[in-house]
């Protein structure tokens, strides 16, 4: 009997879970191919429609898993709107949540009528010599750097500049 | 003329990157007008990489090539800038200003960690010896700002919509790459152009009247637009140093794309939006320098050690 109060539990809390990951909505920002991997050659394994409203699963780099009413699949991140399809409004605490996978944390992030940095404020701004040393002092060497790298497995690698596409 | 306005629309392209200049050639100004006028044409034909060499050899190709005043010489000579000992004392004159107006987070490991993630993405760059300093400063607005030497600060406002270690990256490697192109600095050079006829700088430590002078009122520069291919490169650099850091490219993609959901109205993004181009325009032109380069260049998010902000 106890053995299966736990269990339920357990169940339950993959209900939840599975639950919050479906909630995870998009909407199409433009038509795009929906790939088997998340490679840009990979094979299509459907299209996907300008507004069409989509699951997302997972994320790899710049691609997210979606299902969508006719596919699953691989799409580039930035063919989806995370959240739901409303435009406008401040939705941008809300998203968040959602793409962080912490929906509900209540963690607000942006209000309307905050009265935000202007220009006089910072026309007006005074030197502070005391918060600019503080500043100066939490400096990282780039030894420090290194080491700091390490410790979170990022392994440095060659890149070029991209070249400006007009 | 011809060739004296190809010349000019060559240099002033390659050294200024921008399309508005205001400072004073005496004589030459007609004809400067003229190649203003042609310079959008011209933009169409540049390379499409920026060549990062041609900056200083630029105005000597001016000096040799063209036949003008000794003054104008020496006005051209601005343009190649002034020494980076100069250009960190401009910084911190800014960031002591922007840190009157918007003080530090006083939060000492997050301050800490946000300088060893800064540090690593400059380290990529071409600029690793700078004296980089980053920092998080206390305000709701979503916004990030880069003072020329190195001096790098994003708001609380900003740093609360990231969600991992590649975000901060990206968002910092947009500021690094303001920083590597002397963006602002060229603004300020024009100015002091203007203003000042090219008074050497004093690097005097701490609050420097001369670079205040020429720095304008307070921290305003930090308020300035930027010519907008200005943003676009200093995107582009930012996915670039992120990738080279062994960071998921795409962390700077995910935060623009939170900020362009933001209401346009709001009042956290006004000045943002204000001094930047839309986020969706940002995207797009990064979509596409980007393409699929990323595809095969999996990196980290480094979500775990990720320091939330209190």
């Amino acid at each position: 009997m106890r053995a299966l109060k736990v269990g339920g539990a357990a169940l339950l809390w993959l209900l939840m879970f599975s639950a919050a990951m479906a909630a995870e909505s998009g909407v199409a920002l433009k038509a795009d191919d929906i790939r088997k991997e998340p490679f840009g050659d990979a094979k299509s394994v459907g299209k996907l429609k300008l507004n069409d409203k989509v699951q997302i699963l997972d994320k790899d780099g710049g691609w997210l898993q979606i299902k969508s009413s006719t596919a699953k699949g691989w799409v580039r991140m930035l063919s989806i709107r995370k959240g739901d399809a409303k435009k406008g409004g401040n939705e941008a605490a809300g998203l968040l949540a959602m793409s962080s996978g912490r929906s509900g944390t209540g963690k607000v992030v942006a209000t309307t009528g905050i009265r935000g940095l202007n220009e006089e404020e910072l026309k007006a701004a005074k030197f502070n010599a005391e918060e600019v040393k503080l500043a100066e002092s939490y400096a990282a060497s780039k030894a420090q750097a290194e080491q700091f790298a390490k410790e979170g497995k990022l392994v440095a690698r060659k890149f070029e500049y991209l070249p400006e596409v007009k | 003329m011809k060739t004296i306005s190809k010349y000019l629309i060559t240099g002033m392209l390659s050294a200024i990157c921008g399309t508005t200049l205001a400072f004073d050639f005496g004589a030459m100004q007609n004809q400067i007008k003229g190649a203003q006028n042609q310079i959008k044409d011209a933009q169409n034909q540049i390379p499409k990489q920026i060549p990062q060499q041609a900056q200083p050899s630029a105005p000597q190709q001016l000096i040799q090539q063209l036949p003008v005043s000794p003054q104008a010489v020496n006005v051209i000579k601005e343009v190649s800038g002034p020494t980076q000992e100069e250009e960190v004392a401009i910084g911190r004159q800014i960031a002591g200003n922007l840190l009157g107006a918007v003080p530090l987070v006083k939060d000492d490991k997050l301050q800490q960690y946000v300088n060893n993630v800064g540090r690593w993405v400059a380290s990529q760059s071409e600029r690793p010896d700078l004296p980089w300093h980053f920092g998080v400063i206390e305000s709701s607005d979503i916004n990030a700002f880069a003072a020329p030497g190195g001096y790098i600060f994003v708001t609380t406002g900003l740093y609360r919509l990231m969600q991992n270690e590649a975000d901060l990256a990206g968002v910092l490697g947009h500021e690094i790459g303001h920083v590597i192109q002397k963006h602002h600095l060229k603004i300020l050079q024009q100015s002091k152009l203007v203003d000042a006829g090219g008074k050497a700088l004093t690097t005097q430590v701490g609050n420097n009247d001369e670079v205040q002078k020429m720095i304008g009122s307070g921290a305003e520069i930090v308020a300035r637009s930027l010519d907008k291919n200005a943003e676009f490169e200093a995107d582009r650099i930012g996915v670039v140093l992120s990738a080279r850091a062994g960071y998921d490219a795409y962390g700077l993609p995910g935060v623009l794309q939170q900020i362009g959901h933001s209401a346009k109205d709001a009042g956290s993004v006004a000045l943002l939006f204000k001094t930047h181009p839309h986020p969706t325009d940002r995207l797009d032109k990064l979509s596409l320098a980007m393409g699929d380069r990323f595809d095969k260049v999996k990196g980290e998010d480094v979500a775990q050690r990720f320091y939330r902000a209190k």
